[in-house]
Protein backbone atom coordinates (compact mmCIF):
# COMPACT_ATOMS: atom_id res chain seq x y z
CA UNK A 1 0.00 0.00 0.00
CA UNK A 2 1.15 3.00 -0.76
CA UNK A 3 1.97 6.06 2.13
CA UNK A 4 0.53 9.20 1.40
CA UNK A 5 -0.58 12.49 3.23
CA UNK A 6 -4.32 13.45 2.62
CA UNK A 7 -5.89 13.80 -0.51
CA UNK A 8 -5.53 17.20 -0.71
CA UNK A 9 -1.80 17.34 0.15
CA UNK A 10 -1.34 14.56 -2.49
CA UNK A 11 -2.90 16.84 -5.27
CA UNK A 12 -1.22 20.16 -4.20
CA UNK A 13 2.42 18.25 -4.68
CA UNK A 14 0.74 17.58 -8.69
CA UNK A 15 -0.97 20.89 -9.11
CA UNK A 16 -0.20 22.85 -12.43
CA UNK A 17 3.24 25.35 -11.34
CA UNK A 18 2.54 29.17 -11.67
CA UNK A 19 5.65 29.80 -14.13
CA UNK A 20 6.26 27.88 -17.11
CA UNK A 21 9.63 26.52 -18.14
CA UNK A 22 11.18 26.39 -14.85
CA UNK A 23 13.11 23.58 -14.33
CA UNK A 24 13.75 24.56 -10.75
CA UNK A 25 10.07 24.80 -10.00
CA UNK A 26 10.20 21.13 -10.99
CA UNK A 27 12.76 20.12 -9.23
CA UNK A 28 11.42 21.53 -6.02
CA UNK A 29 8.33 19.94 -5.95
CA UNK A 30 9.59 16.33 -6.71
CA UNK A 31 12.36 17.14 -3.81
CA UNK A 32 9.51 17.75 -1.34
CA UNK A 33 7.59 14.69 -2.91
CA UNK A 34 10.62 12.79 -1.66
CA UNK A 35 11.92 14.33 0.85
CA UNK A 36 8.64 14.94 2.96
CA UNK A 37 7.50 11.32 1.66
CA UNK A 38 4.72 11.85 -0.24
CA UNK A 39 6.07 9.20 -3.10
CA UNK A 40 7.45 6.25 -1.28
CA UNK A 41 10.68 4.44 -1.66
CA UNK A 42 10.95 2.50 -5.39
CA UNK A 43 7.52 3.92 -6.85
CA UNK A 44 7.56 4.63 -10.22
CA UNK A 45 7.26 8.18 -11.33
CA UNK A 46 4.58 9.17 -13.97
CA UNK A 47 6.18 9.75 -17.39
CA UNK A 48 8.10 12.57 -18.54
CA UNK A 49 5.02 13.19 -20.79
CA UNK A 50 2.72 13.03 -17.89
CA UNK A 51 4.56 15.14 -15.58
CA UNK A 52 4.88 17.79 -18.05
CA UNK A 53 1.18 17.95 -18.32
CA UNK A 54 0.28 17.76 -14.71
CA UNK A 55 2.72 20.40 -13.89
CA UNK A 56 1.86 22.13 -17.12
CA UNK A 57 5.52 22.86 -18.53
CA UNK A 58 7.11 21.07 -21.67
CA UNK A 59 9.02 17.49 -21.34
CA UNK A 60 12.15 19.54 -22.12
CA UNK A 61 11.89 21.31 -18.17
CA UNK A 62 10.82 18.33 -16.82
CA UNK A 63 13.96 15.92 -18.22
CA UNK A 64 16.42 18.91 -17.01
CA UNK A 65 14.31 18.49 -13.19
CA UNK A 66 14.91 15.00 -13.75
CA UNK A 67 18.24 15.35 -14.39
CA UNK A 68 18.44 17.37 -11.24
CA UNK A 69 16.90 14.79 -9.36
CA UNK A 70 19.41 11.91 -10.46
CA UNK A 71 22.33 14.79 -9.68
CA UNK A 72 21.21 14.47 -6.01
CA UNK A 73 20.76 10.68 -5.66
CA UNK A 74 16.71 10.93 -5.24
CA UNK A 75 15.37 9.07 -7.93
CA UNK A 76 17.66 6.36 -10.89
CA UNK A 77 16.75 5.23 -14.32
CA UNK A 78 15.73 2.04 -15.33
CA UNK A 79 15.79 2.02 -18.98
CA UNK A 80 14.20 -0.93 -21.44
CA UNK A 81 10.54 -2.27 -20.73
CA UNK A 82 9.08 -1.45 -17.09
CA UNK A 83 11.87 1.29 -17.36
CA UNK A 84 11.35 4.84 -16.19
CA UNK A 85 12.30 7.20 -13.09
CA UNK A 86 12.24 5.37 -9.39
CA UNK A 87 12.56 7.17 -6.36
CA UNK A 88 15.20 6.72 -4.00
CA UNK A 89 14.30 7.80 -0.54
CA UNK A 90 17.06 9.52 1.22
CA UNK A 91 18.56 7.19 4.52
CA UNK A 92 18.35 10.60 6.51
CA UNK A 93 15.84 12.76 4.84
CA UNK A 94 16.10 15.68 6.76
CA UNK A 95 19.83 16.89 6.79
CA UNK A 96 21.00 16.38 3.00
CA UNK A 97 18.41 17.88 0.81
CA UNK A 98 16.91 20.00 2.91
CA UNK A 99 20.11 22.12 3.50
CA UNK A 100 20.24 22.24 -0.41
CA UNK A 101 16.54 23.19 -0.41
CA UNK A 102 17.18 25.82 1.61
CA UNK A 103 20.44 27.02 -0.18
CA UNK A 104 18.91 27.37 -3.59
CA UNK A 105 15.45 29.38 -2.16
CA UNK A 106 15.68 32.51 -2.44
CA UNK A 107 15.16 35.12 0.54
CA UNK A 108 12.42 36.96 -0.94
CA UNK A 109 10.68 33.35 -1.87
CA UNK A 110 10.94 33.04 2.12
CA UNK A 111 9.89 35.86 3.43
CA UNK A 112 6.84 35.38 0.62
CA UNK A 113 5.69 31.96 2.52
CA UNK A 114 6.54 33.48 5.50
CA UNK A 115 3.77 36.23 4.41
CA UNK A 116 1.24 33.69 3.63
CA UNK A 117 1.86 31.17 6.52
CA UNK A 118 1.64 34.09 8.57
CA UNK A 119 -1.20 35.61 7.54
CA UNK A 120 -3.32 32.08 7.57
CA UNK A 121 -1.63 30.69 10.80
CA UNK A 122 -2.66 34.23 12.70
CA UNK A 123 -6.27 34.25 11.08
CA UNK A 124 -6.71 30.29 12.20
CA UNK A 125 -5.47 30.79 15.32
CA UNK A 126 -7.95 34.19 16.51
CA UNK A 127 -10.63 31.83 14.89
CA UNK A 128 -9.52 29.01 17.26
CA UNK A 129 -9.71 30.95 20.21
CA UNK A 130 -13.21 31.99 19.60
CA UNK A 131 -14.44 28.61 18.56
CA UNK A 132 -12.19 26.35 20.51
CA UNK A 133 -14.36 23.35 22.64
CA UNK A 134 -12.60 21.97 25.70
CA UNK A 135 -12.19 18.86 23.56
CA UNK A 136 -10.58 20.93 20.79
CA UNK A 137 -8.04 22.44 23.33
CA UNK A 138 -7.21 19.15 24.99
CA UNK A 139 -6.34 17.83 21.40
CA UNK A 140 -3.81 21.49 21.15
CA UNK A 141 -2.43 20.49 24.63
CA UNK A 142 -1.63 16.59 23.66
CA UNK A 143 0.14 18.11 20.35
CA UNK A 144 1.95 20.76 22.30
CA UNK A 145 3.73 17.99 24.77
CA UNK A 146 4.21 16.29 21.81
CA UNK A 147 6.73 19.36 20.59
CA UNK A 148 8.52 19.23 23.75
CA UNK A 149 9.36 15.37 24.03
CA UNK A 150 9.79 15.58 20.28
CA UNK A 151 13.37 16.00 18.13
CA UNK A 152 14.79 15.46 14.44
CA UNK A 153 11.85 14.68 12.03
CA UNK A 154 9.48 13.81 14.54
CA UNK A 155 9.69 17.34 15.77
CA UNK A 156 8.69 18.58 12.34
CA UNK A 157 5.70 16.47 12.19
CA UNK A 158 4.64 18.16 15.71
CA UNK A 159 5.15 21.29 14.64
CA UNK A 160 2.97 20.57 11.79
CA UNK A 161 0.35 18.69 13.35
CA UNK A 162 -0.15 21.51 16.10
CA UNK A 163 -0.96 24.14 13.22
CA UNK A 164 -2.86 21.64 11.60
CA UNK A 165 -4.85 21.38 15.34
CA UNK A 166 -5.37 24.98 15.09
CA UNK A 167 -6.85 25.53 11.69
CA UNK A 168 -9.42 22.53 12.64
CA UNK A 169 -10.39 24.17 15.45
CA UNK A 170 -10.70 27.16 13.84
CA UNK A 171 -13.63 25.02 12.47
CA UNK A 172 -12.43 26.25 8.81
CA UNK A 173 -12.18 23.36 5.97
CA UNK A 174 -10.34 26.46 4.08
CA UNK A 175 -7.74 27.28 6.31
CA UNK A 176 -7.41 23.88 7.03
CA UNK A 177 -6.78 23.24 3.71
CA UNK A 178 -4.31 26.10 3.35
CA UNK A 179 -2.26 25.08 6.21
CA UNK A 180 -1.72 21.34 4.56
CA UNK A 181 -1.21 23.10 1.30
CA UNK A 182 1.65 25.44 2.51
CA UNK A 183 3.23 22.90 4.87
CA UNK A 184 3.46 20.16 1.70
CA UNK A 185 5.18 22.79 -0.07
CA UNK A 186 7.88 25.69 1.24
CA UNK A 187 6.06 26.09 4.20
CA UNK A 188 7.40 22.60 5.48
CA UNK A 189 10.92 24.66 5.32
CA UNK A 190 9.62 26.52 8.40
CA UNK A 191 9.27 23.46 11.01
CA UNK A 192 13.06 21.93 10.00
CA UNK A 193 14.58 20.43 12.60
CA UNK A 194 17.39 22.51 12.32
CA UNK A 195 18.26 23.17 16.22
CA UNK A 196 20.76 23.69 18.19
CA UNK A 197 19.52 22.99 21.50
CA UNK A 198 17.76 25.40 22.80
CA UNK A 199 15.46 26.12 20.17
CA UNK A 200 13.72 23.08 21.23
CA UNK A 201 12.90 24.59 24.45
CA UNK A 202 12.23 28.13 22.66
CA UNK A 203 9.10 26.22 20.32
CA UNK A 204 7.77 24.31 23.10
CA UNK A 205 7.16 27.57 25.12
CA UNK A 206 5.87 29.18 22.14
CA UNK A 207 3.11 26.69 21.39
CA UNK A 208 2.13 26.43 25.33
CA UNK A 209 1.85 30.72 24.94
CA UNK A 210 -0.50 30.19 21.76
CA UNK A 211 -2.30 27.41 23.03
CA UNK A 212 -2.98 28.79 26.66
CA UNK A 213 -4.10 32.13 24.54
CA UNK A 214 -6.38 29.49 22.39
CA UNK A 215 -7.94 27.58 25.55
CA UNK A 216 -8.49 31.92 27.00
CA UNK A 217 -10.19 33.06 24.26
CA UNK A 218 -7.56 35.79 23.54
CA UNK A 219 -7.90 36.16 19.76
CA UNK A 220 -6.38 38.69 18.94
CA UNK A 221 -3.04 37.09 21.84
CA UNK A 222 -3.25 33.75 20.08
CA UNK A 223 -3.10 35.88 16.72
CA UNK A 224 -0.28 37.81 17.89
CA UNK A 225 1.61 35.42 19.49
CA UNK A 226 1.31 32.86 15.90
CA UNK A 227 2.35 35.62 14.04
CA UNK A 228 6.07 36.46 15.94
CA UNK A 229 6.49 32.28 16.18
CA UNK A 230 6.00 32.61 12.14
CA UNK A 231 8.18 35.44 11.92
CA UNK A 232 11.32 33.93 14.52
CA UNK A 233 11.12 30.66 11.90
CA UNK A 234 11.42 32.69 9.07
CA UNK A 235 14.30 34.80 10.59
CA UNK A 236 16.03 31.10 11.56
CA UNK A 237 15.88 30.04 7.73
CA UNK A 238 17.06 32.88 6.39
CA UNK A 239 20.28 32.76 9.09
CA UNK A 240 20.66 29.27 7.91
CA UNK A 241 20.25 30.27 3.72
CA UNK A 242 22.90 33.07 4.38
CA UNK A 243 25.27 30.75 5.93
CA UNK A 244 24.86 28.09 3.44
CA UNK A 245 25.59 30.88 0.42
CA UNK A 246 28.91 32.01 2.29
CA UNK A 247 31.73 30.98 0.16
CA UNK B 1 -42.59 31.95 17.61
CA UNK B 2 -44.56 28.48 17.57
CA UNK B 3 -44.41 27.60 21.09
CA UNK B 4 -46.17 24.55 20.67
CA UNK B 5 -44.63 21.88 22.04
CA UNK B 6 -44.86 19.39 19.18
CA UNK B 7 -43.57 22.39 16.80
CA UNK B 8 -40.16 20.79 16.76
CA UNK B 9 -41.47 17.62 16.31
CA UNK B 10 -40.71 17.40 13.14
CA UNK B 11 -37.74 18.24 13.17
CA UNK B 12 -36.41 16.14 15.92
CA UNK B 13 -38.05 13.39 14.18
CA UNK B 14 -36.62 13.83 11.02
CA UNK B 15 -32.87 14.25 12.44
CA UNK B 16 -33.48 10.47 14.95
CA UNK B 17 -34.70 8.99 11.50
CA UNK B 18 -31.57 10.36 9.59
CA UNK B 19 -29.21 9.08 12.37
CA UNK B 20 -31.14 5.50 12.54
CA UNK B 21 -30.94 5.31 9.02
CA UNK B 22 -26.78 5.86 9.27
CA UNK B 23 -26.55 3.64 11.95
CA UNK B 24 -28.50 0.96 10.37
CA UNK B 25 -26.79 0.91 6.81
CA UNK B 26 -23.08 0.09 9.12
CA UNK B 27 -25.22 -3.01 10.86
CA UNK B 28 -23.63 -5.19 8.12
CA UNK B 29 -19.87 -3.53 8.54
CA UNK B 30 -20.18 -4.10 11.76
CA UNK B 31 -20.48 -7.83 12.25
CA UNK B 32 -18.84 -8.78 9.32
CA UNK B 33 -15.72 -6.87 11.08
CA UNK B 34 -16.81 -8.54 14.44
CA UNK B 35 -16.65 -11.90 12.01
CA UNK B 36 -13.46 -11.56 10.67
CA UNK B 37 -11.61 -10.42 13.84
CA UNK B 38 -13.46 -13.37 15.76
CA UNK B 39 -12.08 -15.95 13.14
CA UNK B 40 -8.74 -15.01 13.49
CA UNK B 41 -6.36 -14.57 15.85
CA UNK B 42 -4.09 -13.31 13.20
CA UNK B 43 -6.16 -11.15 10.75
CA UNK B 44 -4.34 -8.96 8.24
CA UNK B 45 -4.41 -6.15 6.06
CA UNK B 46 -5.62 -8.15 3.78
CA UNK B 47 -7.92 -9.82 5.82
CA UNK B 48 -9.82 -6.80 6.25
CA UNK B 49 -10.58 -6.05 2.38
CA UNK B 50 -13.09 -8.73 2.49
CA UNK B 51 -15.39 -6.37 4.72
CA UNK B 52 -15.12 -4.19 1.06
CA UNK B 53 -18.71 -5.37 -0.56
CA UNK B 54 -20.64 -4.50 2.77
CA UNK B 55 -18.82 -1.20 3.04
CA UNK B 56 -19.09 0.09 -0.31
CA UNK B 57 -23.19 -0.44 0.16
CA UNK B 58 -22.61 2.23 3.17
CA UNK B 59 -21.94 4.40 0.76
CA UNK B 60 -24.30 6.71 -1.41
CA UNK B 61 -26.86 9.32 -0.61
CA UNK B 62 -25.67 11.44 2.16
CA UNK B 63 -22.97 8.66 2.76
CA UNK B 64 -19.68 10.20 1.06
CA UNK B 65 -17.06 8.11 3.30
CA UNK B 66 -17.13 4.31 5.01
CA UNK B 67 -15.08 1.78 6.57
CA UNK B 68 -13.40 0.15 9.22
CA UNK B 69 -10.56 1.49 11.24
CA UNK B 70 -8.49 -0.66 13.79
CA UNK B 71 -7.63 -0.25 17.00
CA UNK B 72 -3.87 -0.86 17.09
CA UNK B 73 -2.23 -3.58 17.36
CA UNK B 74 -5.72 -5.59 16.52
CA UNK B 75 -4.18 -6.53 12.98
CA UNK B 76 -1.04 -9.27 13.04
CA UNK B 77 0.49 -7.37 10.24
CA UNK B 78 0.44 -3.48 11.06
CA UNK B 79 0.16 -1.90 13.95
CA UNK B 80 -2.88 0.46 12.78
CA UNK B 81 -5.37 -0.95 10.26
CA UNK B 82 -7.06 1.48 7.77
CA UNK B 83 -10.13 0.17 5.09
CA UNK B 84 -12.00 3.58 4.00
CA UNK B 85 -13.44 3.88 1.04
CA UNK B 86 -14.96 7.37 -0.31
CA UNK B 87 -17.48 8.32 -3.00
CA UNK B 88 -16.28 10.11 -6.08
CA UNK B 89 -19.13 10.68 -8.31
CA UNK B 90 -17.49 8.20 -10.48
CA UNK B 91 -19.38 4.83 -10.79
CA UNK B 92 -16.07 3.29 -8.26
CA UNK B 93 -15.67 4.23 -4.66
CA UNK B 94 -12.40 5.60 -3.96
CA UNK B 95 -9.54 3.90 -1.61
CA UNK B 96 -8.37 6.19 1.03
CA UNK B 97 -4.70 5.88 1.85
CA UNK B 98 -3.31 7.42 4.66
CA UNK B 99 0.30 7.06 6.42
CA UNK B 100 0.14 4.49 8.93
CA UNK B 101 3.81 4.40 9.60
CA UNK B 102 4.18 6.18 13.01
CA UNK B 103 7.82 6.54 11.98
CA UNK B 104 6.99 8.59 8.47
CA UNK B 105 6.65 12.93 8.97
CA UNK B 106 3.00 12.54 7.55
CA UNK B 107 1.98 10.26 10.44
CA UNK B 108 -1.24 11.77 11.61
CA UNK B 109 -2.55 9.59 14.76
CA UNK B 110 -6.19 9.12 14.26
CA UNK B 111 -5.92 7.40 17.78
CA UNK B 112 -6.29 11.12 19.31
CA UNK B 113 -9.67 11.84 17.27
CA UNK B 114 -12.77 12.19 19.07
CA UNK B 115 -14.81 9.70 16.88
CA UNK B 116 -12.25 7.17 17.48
CA UNK B 117 -11.81 7.64 21.34
CA UNK B 118 -15.58 8.29 22.40
CA UNK B 119 -16.86 4.53 20.82
CA UNK B 120 -13.50 3.13 22.83
CA UNK B 121 -14.05 4.84 26.44
CA UNK B 122 -17.54 4.80 26.36
CA UNK B 123 -18.39 1.58 24.77
CA UNK B 124 -20.94 3.46 22.12
CA UNK B 125 -21.61 4.65 19.29
CA UNK B 126 -21.07 8.24 18.69
CA UNK B 127 -21.11 11.25 16.16
CA UNK B 128 -18.38 13.76 15.74
CA UNK B 129 -18.56 17.05 14.57
CA UNK B 130 -19.31 19.06 13.05
CA UNK B 131 -15.75 19.29 12.79
CA UNK B 132 -13.01 19.67 9.69
CA UNK B 133 -12.23 16.29 8.94
CA UNK B 134 -8.23 16.60 7.95
CA UNK B 135 -7.22 12.89 7.72
CA UNK B 136 -9.88 12.65 5.24
CA UNK B 137 -12.85 14.63 3.58
CA UNK B 138 -10.94 17.81 4.31
CA UNK B 139 -14.09 19.06 4.52
CA UNK B 140 -16.66 19.99 7.28
CA UNK B 141 -18.40 16.54 8.59
CA UNK B 142 -19.91 14.77 10.47
CA UNK B 143 -18.52 11.19 11.50
CA UNK B 144 -20.77 8.37 12.33
CA UNK B 145 -18.65 5.30 14.53
CA UNK B 146 -19.92 2.67 16.18
CA UNK B 147 -17.10 0.14 17.92
CA UNK B 148 -16.17 -3.02 17.04
CA UNK B 149 -15.22 -5.64 20.06
CA UNK B 150 -13.20 -8.79 19.72
CA UNK B 151 -13.01 -11.32 22.88
CA UNK B 152 -14.99 -8.68 25.21
CA UNK B 153 -12.30 -5.64 23.95
CA UNK B 154 -12.19 -2.65 21.91
CA UNK B 155 -10.85 -2.99 18.28
CA UNK B 156 -11.70 -0.67 16.46
CA UNK B 157 -14.11 1.15 14.83
CA UNK B 158 -16.75 1.11 12.01
CA UNK B 159 -17.97 4.55 10.46
CA UNK B 160 -19.31 6.62 7.88
CA UNK B 161 -19.00 10.34 6.76
CA UNK B 162 -21.61 12.82 6.08
CA UNK B 163 -20.76 16.10 4.87
CA UNK B 164 -22.52 18.82 7.13
CA UNK B 165 -23.65 21.11 3.91
CA UNK B 166 -25.83 18.22 3.23
CA UNK B 167 -26.98 17.97 6.31
CA UNK B 168 -28.25 21.41 6.02
CA UNK B 169 -29.77 20.78 2.77
CA UNK B 170 -31.56 18.25 3.98
CA UNK B 171 -32.83 20.09 7.67
CA UNK B 172 -33.07 23.71 6.76
CA UNK B 173 -36.50 24.00 5.15
CA UNK B 174 -38.09 22.37 8.37
CA UNK B 175 -36.02 24.36 10.66
CA UNK B 176 -37.15 27.53 8.78
CA UNK B 177 -40.63 26.44 9.36
CA UNK B 178 -40.08 26.94 12.96
CA UNK B 179 -39.44 30.61 13.23
CA UNK B 180 -37.71 32.15 16.13
CA UNK B 181 -34.34 31.25 16.43
CA UNK B 182 -33.62 27.47 16.14
CA UNK B 183 -30.56 25.64 16.06
CA UNK B 184 -29.60 21.30 16.29
CA UNK B 185 -26.74 21.25 18.36
CA UNK B 186 -23.68 18.91 19.66
CA UNK B 187 -23.38 17.71 22.83
CA UNK B 188 -20.39 20.66 23.14
CA UNK B 189 -23.24 23.19 22.06
CA UNK B 190 -21.48 23.24 18.89
CA UNK B 191 -24.35 24.31 15.87
CA UNK B 192 -24.79 21.98 12.83
CA UNK B 193 -26.85 23.92 11.01
CA UNK B 194 -29.99 26.32 12.19
CA UNK B 195 -31.74 28.95 10.58
CA UNK B 196 -30.59 32.15 11.30
CA UNK B 197 -27.30 33.91 10.87
CA UNK B 198 -26.29 35.08 14.27
CA UNK B 199 -26.40 31.10 15.39
CA UNK B 200 -23.88 30.24 12.35
CA UNK B 201 -22.90 26.53 11.72
CA UNK B 202 -19.72 25.80 13.72
CA UNK B 203 -20.36 28.43 16.04
CA UNK B 204 -20.35 27.68 20.07
CA UNK B 205 -24.07 28.53 21.54
CA UNK B 206 -23.09 30.22 24.40
CA UNK B 207 -26.87 31.59 25.74
CA UNK B 208 -27.30 28.27 27.11
CA UNK B 209 -25.46 25.62 29.01
CA UNK B 210 -25.27 23.12 26.45
CA UNK B 211 -22.70 20.66 27.91
CA UNK B 212 -24.26 20.82 31.31
CA UNK B 213 -27.80 19.91 30.14
CA UNK B 214 -26.02 17.11 28.02
CA UNK B 215 -24.43 15.38 31.76
CA UNK B 216 -27.32 16.14 33.81
CA UNK B 217 -29.32 13.84 31.35
CA UNK B 218 -30.27 15.52 28.35
CA UNK B 219 -34.02 16.28 29.41
CA UNK B 220 -36.35 18.51 27.46
CA UNK B 221 -36.46 21.84 29.49
CA UNK B 222 -37.10 25.32 29.01
CA UNK B 223 -34.65 27.32 30.53
CA UNK B 224 -34.98 30.58 32.32
CA UNK B 225 -34.07 32.32 29.37
CA UNK B 226 -37.14 30.75 27.26
CA UNK B 227 -35.03 28.72 25.54
CA UNK B 228 -36.54 25.17 24.67
CA UNK B 229 -33.81 22.20 24.40
CA UNK B 230 -34.87 18.85 23.40
CA UNK B 231 -32.41 15.44 22.14
CA UNK B 232 -33.12 14.52 19.21
CA UNK B 233 -34.02 10.46 19.51
CA UNK B 234 -31.19 8.37 20.79
CA UNK B 235 -28.25 10.76 19.53
CA UNK B 236 -25.80 13.56 20.52
CA UNK B 237 -27.64 16.00 18.15
CA UNK B 238 -30.10 18.74 20.31
CA UNK B 239 -32.72 21.28 18.79
CA UNK B 240 -32.62 24.91 20.90
CA UNK B 241 -35.40 26.94 20.30
CA UNK B 242 -35.09 30.38 21.39
CA UNK B 243 -37.25 34.10 20.09
CA UNK B 244 -35.82 36.05 18.33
Amino acid sequence: MRKGMSHSARSAMFAPLDQIGRAEAVTSRLVDAITLGLLADSEQLPSEAELAAQFGVSTVTVREALVALRQQGLVETRRGRGGGSFVKTPANPSAASWRERLRTVSLSELRDVGDHYLAIAGAAAKLAAERSSPEDIERLELATEDIRTATGAEASRAERQFHLEVAAAAQSPRLTREEVQLQSERGGLLWLPLEPHGTRENAYAEHRAIAAAIAQGDGELARKLTEEHILEAIDRLADVHLDLLAP
Amino acid sequence: MNDTPSAGSEVVEQVSALVEDVFGRLKPVLAGAEGLLAASADATAEDLTRLRPQVFEVLGGLVVGAGFISAPNTLADQEFGFEWWTETGDAEPAQLVISLDPDSENFLDYTRQSWFTVPRDTGRRHINGPYVDYLCTDEYTLTFTVPVQRDGAFAGVVGADIYVREVERLLAPKLRALGGRAALVNAQGRVIVSNNARQATGSLVREVDVPAWWSAGAEPVTTESGAHLRRCGDSPIALVRSER
